[in-house]
């Protein structure tokens, strides 16, 4: 009665004896998976359009701005200006892709898988935070440099715009790294990727309603101060400032902003609050 | 109008932490008209443009699109409708009900919010208070219609919402005219102009073309929506 029932049969698996490539590789696989994903690429077409044809919305003032430096001869349009100019289409890029990096994820509830491997969960947070700012660097520094190489093979009878253009890449790093630790913050609370869009976008909105009206009314009341302080609210007037004072260009028109290093400050709080934030909801997201 | 599936949607958007999604932006203008007050900005000029910007030109296409696309959006995207769709209840019906919940969340966090800021800021005052109120009101079941639809039809239905509020009725409707007449902002902002006396508000469009063209939209919008929902085939995520 008690002889053995089951037997475990050799069916021929092996082992994997070949070289194992580790956390670094692992982060930097997940990078590149990631920046494909928020263009769409190795998805489906549906998921193609949007990305491309908001990088084509971005790539449009650039072609027009080169028309106009080859036919008229005119200055080519304000580098330093030109993500604040943008801004509702590097809004919308944001908010649309931002769920596509981190929603899934959460939704199938696959994190413990990655972190099964080498990568740890700082570095799973980190090559998707990387894959955003590379996607919005790709973004807004293609139209600027297109126009740069445009604008030196022109030859307008004027100097080039070097220190404008450098800036203004100088700028396009701040923007990027503070929009996509803000996206990914917010995208991240949610695992439906429609709510996720609806939360990135509400707060896009709600920063540049709040600063034009706060502004406005502060200014016609008479407190100067105060008003230069709440056009910051807009993150993308902030990353102006900040560029102004750091790299010493013009401010986008009519808009005062505070000097000295107060802008930055509050750039830099503000990353580390959303950073904070993201790394907190993934702690969560792994306790449960 | 189905009771339950009403009560089922109105759980799924007011449940938790859902529902500070629609009640931030709202306590944000209340916020603001506190504000305007204090610092002593109470007068019809400041209400006008915190109306016209915050109310009708954020907080109304914002939770219209959270409401509007959030009432089905979500299920269709998990596939959870098809419980509600395998039921004997006929889909139109379905589509109906649950545009009508997006209806009233329209009223309850927008309409009353815009009443209640711009009463703090100046009263009754012009009868900027009511106006706007009422142009939210009908804003509000409009975007509420669009959105519901762009929920049914289309997976990206909340970035070709944003599109269309932030590009269409933003950007091309500040540099071309004709733009304005088929942008929903524009029409409240001809209904609260016929109410409001205040020199401060002019209406682009006309109140003949504004209103014809909202029930056109929304009657439009939910009846296409219910027909849609009758084919709906449910497919993979991407």
């Amino acid at each position: 009665m008690s002889q053995p029932t089951g037997v475990i049969h050799d069916i021929g698996y092996r082992h994997y004896d070949g070289p194992r490539l580790g956390r670094g590789a692992g982060a930097v696989a997940l990078w590149v998976y990631s920046l494909r994903g928020t263009f769409g690429l190795g998805r489906t077409f549906k998921s193609k359009i949007m990305p491309f044809l908001l990088f084509g919305a971005m790539m449009l003032p650039t072609v027009v701005s080169i028309a106009i430096m080859a036919l008229l001869k005119q200055e080519p349009m304000s580098y330093t200006d030109y993500a604040v100019f943008m801004q509702p289409i590097i809004a919308i890029f944001l908010a649309a892709q931002s769920p596509v990096l981190v929603a899934p994820d959460l939704r199938h509830k696959v994190i413990p898988l990655y972190l099964s491997r080498p990568v740890t969960i700082v570095d799973y947070i980190g090559a998707k935070l990387a894959a955003m700012i590379a996607a919005l660097l790709i973004l807004l520094v293609v139209p600027l440099t297109v126009q740069f190489v445009g604008e030196m093979l022109i030859d307008l009878p004027m100097p080039l715009h070097t220190h404008e253009y450098l800036a203004a890449l100088g700028g396009s790093v701040l923007n990027a790294v503070l929009l996509a630790s803000i996206g990914l913050a917010l995208a991240s609370f949610t695992p439906r990727r429609g709510l996720g869009v609806a939360s990135v976008i509400a707060f896009y909105m709600f920063t540049l309603a709040a600063s034009a009206v706060l502004t406005g009314v502060l200014e016609s009341e008479g407190h100067r101060d105060a008003a230069s302080w709440s056009i910051l609210l807009n993150p993308f007037f902030l990353v102006n400032a900040v560029q102004a004072n750091l790299f010493g260009t013009q401010p986008t028109e009519g808009l005062p902003f505070p000097s000295g290093a107060g802008p930055a400050l509050i750039l830099l709080a503000v990353v580390a609050l959303a950073l904070t934030g993201l790394y907190a909801r993934y702690r969560k997201a792994l306790a449960a | 109008m189905n009771t339950v599936v009403a009560s089922i949607t109105y759980r799924a958007m007011l449940g938790r932490k859902r529902v500070w999604l629609l009640a931030l932006l709202p306590i944000a203008l209340i916020a603001f008209a506190l504000l305007f007050r204090f610092i002593g900005g109470g007068d019809e000029s400041v209400a006008v443009e915190l109306m016209k910007t915050f109310a009708i030109g954020t907080m109304l296409p914002l939770l219209g699109l959270i409401a509007g696309t959030g009432v089905i959006a979500p299920e269709i995207e998990d596939g959870t409708i098809i419980h509600l769709m395998s039921k004997p209840i006929s889909r139109p019906v379905i589509a109906f009900t649950k545009y009508v919940v997006a209806a009233s969340l329209m009223l309850g966090f927008s309409v009353i919010p815009t009443y209640v800021a711009a009463y703090i800021l100046i009263g009754t005052e012009s009868g900027i208070a009511a106006g706007f109120a009422l142009g939210a009101l009908f804003a509000g079941i409009a975007y509420a219609a669009v959105f519901f639809l762009l929920g049914v039809v289309s997976r990206h239905a909340v970035t070709i919402g944003v599109i269309y509020a932030l590009v269409w009725e933003g950007l091309i409707g500040g540099y071309v005219p004709g733009a304005r007449r088929f942008s929903i902002q524009q029409w409240a902002q001809s209904i609260a102009d016929q109410v409001t006396t205040s020199a401060f508000l002019k209406s682009e469009v006309a109140l003949s073309f504004a209103v014809p063209a909202m029930a056109i939209v929304v009657v439009g919008s939910v009846v296409w929506a219910g027909q849609r929902l009758r084919v709906l085939s449910l497919t993979g995520d991407e």
